[in-house]
């Protein structure tokens, strides 16, 4: 296996004016290439683990740090954010708060811009990112003018023009509907898989994770308390319950017939291999 | 809801000649205007101006919008004129033509508040053709090029961005709180929705200078610009035949004592009369029309 591209070793973390720590002793590898999604309740850290990464915390967002965050080889924390963003693309929860410019095509060129990109090449970068998240020919409007949701993918398309290694959405779809979602999370994945892309993402959506990622991490209280596949990670529902976290559906009702004594199988986490259980329920009865 | 609509002066998009001159040319052209301005006395001169400028409109496309944003002469002008027809700003001695209840009316007052008036009108409708043709990026990107630092020129478009979202962000804050049983009209009701206004715009701040810094905002090293603005020979000649027709007419002007016409134009005393009536009708007009507007709601 090769070199971890993010790696938290022993990292504790407390906002400053507060007693309480948003991060508890995480250590965490993360490898290149993987889709991992991060589960958990509000408060339960997830974005400041997402934070670290990119080094707005520490640099940007005061506090007290402990251990170290690596990422492709640099100590987080020893370069400015601006310098990371060459590396790191981070797509935050509210689109709006995140524009910048007159229109969407500077919105995106700015990234290009402070690093340089020559004119020629943005050109066609940003009809080509634009055209990547479904925004193709917004050029000349205006972000505000836009629906959240294409302000959503606005935002993330500011992000990929920067073509990061990791990119990182901290509840990218909050402002989406499920169509929305769905094309955000497939777009990810496509990023993902022919790009080799890291994704990291952060969200409510149980069943988009439980089909996109790779490893599912979930953090209560500022610590990891379950870090595993999919499979692994929702096959546990008491456990999730328990920190009162939801399930995908179909691992819901095929625990609920476990419980019952209707099904012995594993636990079904997506909707295909649910609909095979069900078929194979129903063909035993019959 | 069109977030352009929310400010009252804005880009007209359109193709015409006077869109495509260079931003800077323009700069000159309203830089121009506003010393020679200032630098006469002479009404030919100034109204002049303003009626080149008011001619420029037709040609841009832009008659209609300029026409309701050069609204807020009425009141500046009629104000002006009224109070400078009863109360010059020049030294004494002045020349009474008339007079009507308690007020003396002097001829010359109405002379220098038509200076005044004059140069308001000339600088103000030019720097709204150039603003109804310009566009916000292309200009910022002009000024980038004429070294001005990047974090102030992005300082600015900023506030031009955020102007119509904070406009919203009241309006949404407003109707909340009247949702919730708040009374009370006009500054009245402002002023409770300041509070919750300020601190979302402390954390909208905060936010977009996280994801501006995500995104390399303050990088060293070169940057570059995706807007390219062209500066095309006939921006070169437009340039610097203004600015030399406006260098050289202030000199000139303020060679010859800024080239007042106060005592060669002698207004009669009856149309200086009638013109303080109308002006001061106009300006009270207004006002009461204001206040009832601002109370019906």
């Amino acid at each position: 296996m090769s070199d971890p591209i993010i790696r938290f070793d022993n990292v504790t973390f407390g906002y400053s004016g507060t007693e309480v720590h948003a991060l508890e002793s995480i250590s965490l590898e993360i490898q290149p290439g993987e889709y991992v999604a991060i589960l958990g309740l509000n408060g339960a850290g997830k974005t400041t683990l997402g934070l670290c990464v990119n080094g707005v915390i520490p640099i940007m967002l005061g506090g007290n740090l402990e251990g170290t965050v690596t990422v492709d080889g640099l100590n987080v924390g020893d370069y400015p954010v601006r310098e990371m963003a060459k590396i790191v693309g981070m797509v935050f929860d509210n689109p709006e708060f995140q524009m910048s410019q007159m229109s969407a095509g500077e919105e995106v060129a700015l990234g290009l811009e402070n690093a340089g990109i020559p004119y020629e090449e943005m050109k066609r970068i940003i009809p080509e990112t634009l055209a990547l998240v479904g925004l193709a020919g917004f050029e000349e409007r205006s972000p505000l003018g836009l629906s959240g949701g294409q302000q959503q993918r606005l935002a993330i398309a500011a992000v990929l023009a920067m073509n990061p290694k990791i990119l990182i959405m901290d509840e990218p779809t909050s402002n989406l509907d499920p169509i929305g979602k769905q094309e955000v999370f497939d777009m990810a994945a496509k990023l993902n898989r022919e790009n080799g892309m890291t994704v990291l993402v952060i969200e409510h959506e149980v069943e988009v994770m439980a089909k996109y990622a790779d490893r599912v991490i979930v953090m209560d209280g500022g610590r990891i308390v379950m870090n595993g596949t999919p499979q692994e990670i929702f096959g546990q529902v008491d456990a999730l319950a328990e920190l009162k976290l939801r399930v995908p559906e179909s691992a819901e009702v095929a625990s609920i017939l476990k419980s019952r004594g209707m099904w012995n199988g594993p636990i079904p986490i997506t909707t295909e291999p649910a609909i095979a259980a069900v078929n194979e329920l129903l063909g035993a009865k019959s | 809801m069109s977030m352009q609509a929310a400010l009252p002066v804005a880009l007209i998009p359109g193709n015409s000649f006077i869109h495509k001159v260079n931003p800077i040319t323009k700069i000159v052209w309203v830089i121009g205007y506003i010393v020679l301005a200032f630098s006469t006395q002479n009404i030919y001169i100034l109204y002049g101006m303003a009626l080149f400028a008011f001619l420029l409109a037709p040609l841009a496309g832009v008659t209609k919008p300029l026409l309701k944003g050069a609204l807020i002469l009425v009141p500046i002008g009629s104000s002006l004129l009224a109070l400078q027809i009863i109360a010059p700003a020049v030294e004494q001695p002045w020349t009474p033509v008339a007079s009507l209840g308690g007020f003396t009316i002097y001829g010359d007052g109405l002379y220098y508040g038509l200076v005044l008036l004059g140069r308001i009108v000339a600088s103000l409708l030019i720097a709204l053709v150039m603003v109804m043709t310009t566009h916000p990026s292309d200009l910022f990107t002009s000024l980038a090029k004429l070294k001005m630092p990047y974090t102030l020129n992005f300082m600015l478009a900023m506030t031009l961005q955020l102007i119509p979202v904070f406009q919203r962000e009241v309006g949404i804050i407003m109707s909340a709180q009247k949702s919730r049983g708040m009374k009370g009209s006009g500054f009245a009701a402002v002023l409770p929705s300041f509070v919750p206004v300020f601190v979302g715009a402390i954390e909208r701040v905060q936010q977009l200078s996280i994801s501006l810094e995500s995104r390399g905002f303050g990088s060293d090293g070169m940057k570059t610009s995706f807007r390219q603005v062209r500066s095309r020979p006939s921006d070169w000649i437009i340039g610097i035949v203004g600015a030399a027709i406006f260098i050289g007419l202030s000199i000139i002007s303020i060679m010859k004592g800024l080239w007042s016409l106060a005592h060669v134009i002698v207004f009669p005393g009856t149309f200086v009369l009638w013109l303080f009536i109308i002006a001061a009708a106009t300006f009270a007009g207004v006002i009461i029309v204001t206040l009832i507007y601002a109370f019906k709601k």
